[in-house]
């Protein structure tokens, strides 16, 4: 059934975010906890309370391992809050909790992605716990949970002594029989006792400890519930509100009084008691009555506070400004029609303004509606920090600043795993031992601080330690051993010693730990920052700590590019990568001696990159002098760039290469395409292609 | 009983968890219930309850802000016969007897069957 399936899916959909948020949720509970130094009753009741949340869902959608752990995890809680006095290792609850919300995050990633659940054993977790829970318990009772006592002030009514006979009444006893699987049948019987008591005199039931003794559920579900009881009510009377005993399955009921004619005026009076809509009726009106204002007053105060926040589907929002893209496009070819521009249509140029100034809020809208604060990708270190520093023996202290920064959702989920690295390698590598630490007469809590800023259409995010900084010497021994040095050692300015920390295969930690892997790593973290148009800087002292400085687009969807044509090819080069653009003077080309064209600029050479040459292009500007040269930088690399002419700065909408060009060589050169105001197609390049590819010989 | 029969229940279904209220009313809906509202804590479900009316109450235990249990408190000192059904899970037996002794007509314990919701719903909404 097609619309039951889809129902699944939005609860399942549903239940990963949900559970997914629970769990963060419980991390920031945890963390804040241990910064204090235990956890306080609200806390306590936090934790007891989400872990049961997870546990019902779970437990609903089938994801046994979940929901047995978070079973566990909320016995634990339920323990210690009904335990305040309980003395417990916090550091090694917290450690619990965290190690269960890594597994379930694991499960939710699983299910996410729609690979069978409950594949991983959680045994040792689970034991885990009871370990933790029976050294709580003092190992009396290693699974004391949830089903304690009863709280105080809570007792079943008492059953009458029998031989207290009221006139007119008869004794009953009725055995009750639960269906199979109804859950709780001690807790079921219980509440028999407390409906029949609303009738009748209870006068005894069978087993007697169900409210004491949650054995007893086990003996009603085998041998049943029996109860007596008084009432004047008819056989028949009685054993029509018996049946009504939700999952009643069998009902055997027997009236145990020697009949005594029984009379009519009895029935009347035990109905009237009883409870009958009509006699009801009253008192809820006389209650109503009473308060009413109090209800007024709840009722406006709830349409006073409309919902203000949906959540949309990201899904719709990529939609959505992929269509802002056409529009714009749209736009531009109505706007800048050139058929248009040759007629004389009065107030054209007006409307078109006006359109032109609509589109462009709207652009400006729909891009915020993706701008997702950093906070908590932020917020994710602390957990990193935490482990980190507890493994490693650092005792470090992290610092956040600007964490309401807004970037687009897309790339966020670019720069989560660069700056985890990052933070990594910041206290792995940088961050020094205590010892060495309190050598240099530093503090002995180390530093690390994440900042985020906006600069523009960028946003700046720097991640700053106290550590050792970078050894040039050590990173140029490493390159040197590696091969990777292409000039003189004494010639490398400091910044491109830094940067050879992001050649792949590059490592000078020689130690492999848990966290910072073997030298894999800091490449993939600039391939990842470049590959949504950012780009990674270093800063460092040695012995006062080092600085990375990314800096990222607001978005990835949109591009502020220079639209310029080689031959009839029109393509696109983003503008931050762009340094200048000129026309060269033929006394500043030079050649060197193996023929590759140079430019002069200020003093200083740089290559010439055909592209005409480069890709083949047929186009009759072929006269360096004739076209334009484009100095493209990236990564600190400069180059500078043959095109025929520049065509005009633009905003423009970045589409994903069509797969049939995935395959291609060109797909390295492009980062994208795009579709122009005249509406033909304009390939964006690469920056980080144009200033690393080999050029073509003449 | 037949769908005709739970046409014309109405119901309320208070939890702190929005995958459970969407999963309650899913299985209320198919089965021909009338969900007039949900709400999310004890005293929203308080206030929907004074304003809808509804003939039974789906109400969880253990909830934020206000338990289920003290919310079922006051729904039944503004409406004596008020109908409520508390979503327990398993291990809150304790709880369970005192919603049950504070006016719950029955409980659904969690994870459930939707028979069970079905069944215990209408058998609660028949009751006199």
């Amino acid at each position: 059934m097609a619309p039951e399936n889809n129902q699944d899916e939005s609860l399942l959909e549903l239940f990963v975010f949900e559970t997914g948020q629970n769990a963060q949720q419980l991390e920031q509970v945890v963390l804040a906890a241990e910064s204090q130094g235990g956890f306080s009753h609200d806390q306590v009741n936090e934790v007891f309370r989400i872990m049961h949340t997870i546990k019902g869902s779970a437990a609903m959608m089938s994801f046994v391992g979940i929901a047995k752990l978070a079973h566990r995890m909320e016995d634990l809680f339920f323990y210690i809050r009904e335990n305040p006095e309980a003395s417990y290792d916090s550091r090694a609850v917290s450690d619990m909790i965290l190690s269960c919300m890594d597994f379930i995050n694991q499960e939710l990633e699983r299910i996410r992605s729609g690979e069978p659940a409950d594949q991983e054993d959680n045994q040792l977790l689970i034991h885990r716990i009871d370990l933790l829970m029976s050294v709580m318990t003092g190992n009396s009772e290693p699974h004391a949970g949830c089903s304690a006592k009863p709280p105080a002030g809570v007792s079943a009514p008492a059953p009458v002594p029998l031989g207290s006979e009221s006139p007119g009444a008869k004794r009953y006893k009725a055995i009750i029989l639960f269906e199979d699987g109804c859950a709780m049948e001690d807790v079921r019987a219980y509440s028999v006792t407390v409906e029949v008591g609303e009738y009748a005199k209870v006068l005894s039931y069978e087993p007697q400890d169900i409210m004491e003794n949650g054995e007893s559920a086990a003996r009603v579900r085998e041998h049943g519930f029996t109860i007596r009881f008084e009432t004047e009510l008819s056989l028949e009377e009685v054993r029509k509100k018996l049946m009504q005993t939700v999952f009643l399955s069998e009902l055997d009921l027997v009236c145990e009084t020697v009949e005594a004619a029984p009379t009519e005026a009895g029935h009347d009076d035990a109905e009237a008691h009883e409870g009958h809509p009509e006699a009801a009726e009253a008192p809820e009106a006389s209650e109503a009555a009473k308060k009413p204002a109090a209800n007024q007053d709840s009722t406006a105060q709830y349409h006073q506070q409309p919902q203000s926040i949906i959540s949309v589907s990201v899904n719709k929002l990529d939609l959505m400004m992929d269509l802002m893209g056409e529009l714009v496009i749209a736009k531009t070819m109505v706007v800048e029609n050139p058929e248009i521009a040759k007629l004389e249509v009065a107030d054209f140029n007006k409307s078109a303004a006006h359109l032109s100034k609509i589109v462009t809020e709207m652009q400006e809208l729909v891009m915020s509606m993706r701008l997702v604060p950093l906070s908590a990708t932020f917020h994710r270190m602390q957990r990193v920090v935490r482990d980190m520093s507890n493994t490693l023996n650092k005792d470090v202290h992290l610092t956040l600043i600007g964490e309401d920064t807004s970037v687009d959702k897309n790339v966020i989920e670019h720069i989560a795993d660069p700056l985890i690295h990052l933070v990594r390698n910041s206290i792995d590598h940088g961050i020094e031992s205590a010892e060495e630490r309190a050598r240099a007469g530093k503090s002995p809590t180390a530093t690390v601080t994440l900042e985020a800023q906006n600069a523009g259409g960028n946003v700046l995010v720097s991640i700053r330690d106290d550590g050792r900084g970078l050894d040039r010497e050590k990173i140029l021994a490493r390159a040197r051993a590696n091969n990777l040095l292409t000039k003189p050692e004494s010639e490398y300015t400091d910044r491109e010693v830094y940067n050879m920390i992001f050649l792949p295969g590059f490592s000078t930690n020689e130690k492999v730990t848990e966290f910072s892997g073997r030298g894999v790593g800091m490449d993939v973290v600039m391939q990842n920052i470049s590959q949504i148009g950012g780009s990674v800087a270093i800063e460092s002292e040695p012995g006062k700590g080092m600085n990375t400085l990314l800096k990222i687009p607001l978005t990835i969807a949109i591009l502020d590019g220079m639209n310029v044509s080689v031959g009839d090819t029109r393509l696109t080069v983003p503008i931050a990568a762009i340094c200048e653009s000129f026309k060269p003077r033929q006394q500043d080309i030079l050649k060197d001696i193996d023929g590759n064209e140079m430019i002069m600029v200020r003093g200083e050479c740089y290559a010439v990159l055909r592209l005409h040459r480069q890709w083949n292009v047929q186009t009759s500007v072929t006269q360096l002098t004739d076209g334009i040269l484009m100095m493209v930088e990236q990564d600190g690399k400069k180059r500078c760039i043959f095109v025929d002419k520049l065509v005009g700065r633009q905003q423009v909408v970045v589409k994903a290469l069509p797969a049939y060009l995935k395959k291609t060589p060109l797909s390295r050169c492009l980062s994208g395409l795009t579709l122009l105001g005249d509406g033909s197609i304009s390939l964006i390049l690469d920056a980080g292609w144009l200033v690393e590819t080999s050029i073509n010989g003449q | 009983m037949t769908a005709e029969a739970s046409a014309l229940i109405s119901v309320l279904v208070v939890d702190d968890a929005a995958f459970m209220r969407l999963a309650i009313k899913n299985v209320l809906n198919k089965h021909g219930f009338t969900v007039v509202a949900d709400a999310k804590n004890g005293q929203e479900g308080v206030d929907k309850y004074k304003e809808f009316k509804p003939d039974v109450v789906t109400m969880d235990i253990t909830m934020p802000d206000m338990t289920g249990i003290e919310a079922l408190r006051l729904i039944r000192e503004f409406d004596p016969n008020a109908r409520v059904v508390m979503i327990s899970a398993m291990g809150q037996e304790s709880m369970v007897k005192e919603a049950i002794l504070s006016g719950a007509k029955s409980f659904i314990v969690k994870p459930y069957k939707e028979e069970h919701i079905t069944q215990t719903l209408l058998k609660v909404a028949s009751k006199c």
